[in-house]
């Protein structure tokens, strides 16, 4: 019964405005940009929810509600069904928790294959380059600036480890071959032979024993937190590049520092940080690692992808009771 | 018989075996002048006769100042061979050279996979807007207020590559690695095979279509400022430059100018009019992308660069030729 449907927007459409609009042919829509957990949770409780079949939510509304945790989803309306989330990473999200209560989970995978490929790649040609000291220096009017104005290294020849094969890590592969870096990688299952394009399956030990550049495409759940810590620095080899453009709490960052004070880590790129927006100041200190502040999808093209893909999933749950790209941890 | 004399003008950081082991065949000097006077000086007292081939450094120019007319022609009478050690030899004046029956050579292809790394590093953070985010992280504001604007994706985007030599055929495959697609502009038109399916067009054709324009062609007396007021007129609003070639082939209070109107959007550069001195109008341009001429500065092409330039100097001495001369000279 399309028409009684309801269709909560929770946060922002920024670049498919028309196209959500649109979809009030299909469903009522219901909008909460702004407000807080606590008034979330209130207007659950009063009914003001009630009929709400789908949610749009995005990474940048947790800041809104705060995480989809086991409290807050205990208070969503018994009439939801399916949660439509705006990123492709969605640790925010209890999944456990929303399977339990039969409600269904869409993430956006694919659509931000391409754009934070590009962004590990920038993060990976500026730490081997060293640009970081000359970046600040020129800005200041110093040109080189001084004795830290050292040789980088070319990319080619080097050993690219990539931790987590998935759209994301498969999209890096793909680049960094063009600068004729060589590939490997560790995942939680090798890729079928004709996906691989020339890329080398190794264990874990041995991704981190013989990487010369080492990415982290992997999605961050429990048993991946703090993936890469002490032990992790330790076997790596010596003057290794540690990038990171999938989620923070995968590296233990205060580790991350002491590796990279002592020289074993040479230099990182990073697009994510344990804590954000708050960076250990070990990093900030360091003139020689790359820093982002997580924009790895932040262009016009994929934003609006990204939003076009959520409105997808949310269309086919209200006309088809079911989700375009829904989590891999449900589709079990 | 005496032996033959190299001088070398400028620093030699990582062939040193190799350098020294042309000891067998010449007696390798460096000058005793230390300024342009002091070196025009001891070459016209004769004290450099003897001296086949010279050795020289970009560098270098800090003690002799450009080979112009001039220093060409005070050089010594036994001088054959200037072999310089870079792709870019605007610094010598080869039509002088040439007068006086002296070969030149330079260093193309060791440069090309390094320079190309550093325009593609230059066109996605200009094309991704990454500095303001870069800025502002440094500064303790993760962001900045206000946020930086969305950037784009290379993906689809035409890249227009001015001078499709080595540097600009191998940039070509590696944009085409982030989904860009190539269009460009030579003197001469490239068969089929060297241009790898990029399309021909005019100059103008070039300027008004696309989306990202590569500078990589030679500085000389037709290209000095073939970037100006008129060409950016032409181009498409919002457009992006790179320029890893030389800074003066682009006006740059021409390309300030476009900044600032917005029809330039954004720009990446490795190279300025007047090096070391950087437009302030870029300086204060928080949305493009600066770094202070380092195309090549890794320690494996550094090493390959000299290992080349004294490739050339042996070449010289045990054959009589160098290993290749440069364009202008292909008929002498």
């Amino acid at each position: 019964m399309p028409s009684q449907m309801s269709a909560l927007l929770i946060g922002e459409i920024t670049h498919a405005r028309k196209e959500w609009k649109d979809c009030g042919s299909i469903a009522n829509l219901k909008e909460y940009p702004l407000g807080s957990r606590e008034d979330f949770i209130l207007k659950c409780r009063n009914g003001d929810f009630n009929g709400v079949y789908v949610i749009y939510r995005s990474n940048d509304s947790n800041k809104i509600t705060g995480n989809f945790n086991e409290e807050l989803i205990d208070e969503l309306p018994e009439s939801l069904k399916f949660i439509c989330h705006n990123g492709a990473g969605y640790d925010n999200i209890n999944v456990a928790a929303c399977s339990r209560r039969g409600i269904s989970v869409a993430n956006t995978p694919i659509a931000v294959n391409d754009a934070t490929a590009d962004v590990a790649l920038f993060l990976i040609l500026a730490a081997l380059r060293r640009i970081a000291p000359p970046f600040q220096a020129v800005r200041q009017g110093k040109w080189r600036g001084g004795p830290n104005f050292q040789l980088g290294h070319d990319p080619r020849n080097k050993v690219l480890g990539i931790l987590g094969m998935g759209g994301i890590g498969q999209a890096v592969a793909a680049r960094a071959k063009a600068f004729g870096m060589k590939i490997q990688y560790h995942n939680r299952r090798p890729l079928p032979l004709r996906e691989e394009n020339g890329a080398k399956y190794v264990n874990f030990e041995e991704l981190l024993k013989t990487s010369d550049v080492l990415s982290l495409n992997l999605s961050l759940n429990p048993s991946t937190k703090h993936i890469i810590s002490k032990p992790q620095f330790d076997i790596m080899k010596d003057g290794v590049i540690v990038i990171n453009t999938a989620r923070g709490p995968l590296i233990d960052e205060a580790a991350l520092v002491e590796a990279l004070n002592v020289g074993k880590v040479w230099s990182a790129g990073l697009d994510v940080y344990e804590d954000e927006p708050s960076i250990h100041p070990g990093l900030m200190e360091n003139e020689n690692v790359v820093l982002l502040p997580h924009i790895g999808t932040a262009t016009f093209e994929t934003q609006r992808d990204m939003e076009l893909l959520v409105l997808e999933n949310l269309k086919e749950a209200i006309q088809s009771n079911r989700l375009k790209t829904q989590v891999p941890e449900q589709k079990q | 018989m005496t032996k033959p004399k190299v001088l070398q003008l400028g620093v030699i950081d990582h062939a040193h075996e190799s350098w020294n082991a042309l000891s067998e065949l010449a007696d390798l000097i460096v000058p005793a002048a230390r300024s342009r006077a002091e070196f025009l000086e001891e070459c016209r007292s004769g004290s450099l006769e003897g001296v086949v081939a010279v050795y020289r450094t970009f560098g270098s120019v800090d003690i002799t100042g450009l080979f112009d007319a001039e220093l060409v022609a005070a050089l010594p009478n036994s001088l054959k061979f200037i072999c310089h050690n870079g792709a870019g030899y605007d610094q010598v004046d080869v039509s002088a050279c040439t007068e006086r029956g002296i070969k030149v050579s330079n260093v193309p292809t060791a440069v090309d996979d390094a320079t190309a790394d550093v325009n593609m590093f230059l066109i996605i953070g200009a094309l991704r807007g990454f500095n303001t985010s870069m800025i502002a992280l440094r500064e303790g504001k993760w962001r900045g207020h206000p946020p930086p604007p969305l950037g784009h994706d290379p993906e689809g985007k035409t890249l227009g590559i001015l001078g499709m030599g080595g540097i600009g055929r191998n940039l070509k495959k590696k944009a085409e690695a982030f989904g860009m697609k190539v269009v460009y502009y030579n003197r001469n038109k490239l068969s089929d095979e060297l241009a790898g399916g990029a399309q021909y067009l005019s100059f103008e054709e070039l300027l008004s279509t696309s989306d990202v324009i590569s500078l990589n062609l030679p500085l000389n007396k037709n290209t000095r400022h073939i970037i100006s007021t008129h060409e950016f007129e032409l181009m498409k609003k919002g457009v992006v430059i790179v320029n890893t070639a030389r800074g003066a082939v682009i006006d740059e209070d021409a390309l300030v100018k476009a900044l600032d109107s917005g029809h330039v959007w954004s720009c990446g550069l490795d190279v300025y009019e007047d090096e070391p001195k950087v437009h302030p109008g870029l300086v204060a341009n928080p949305h493009v992308m600066l770094v202070p001429h380092m195309g090549t500065w890794t320690v494996e092409t550094q090493t390959a660069m000299e290992e080349w330039n004294i490739g050339n100097v042996r070449a010289a001495l045990e054959k009589g030729k160098l290993n290749t001369v440069v364009p202008e000279q292909a008929n002498m």
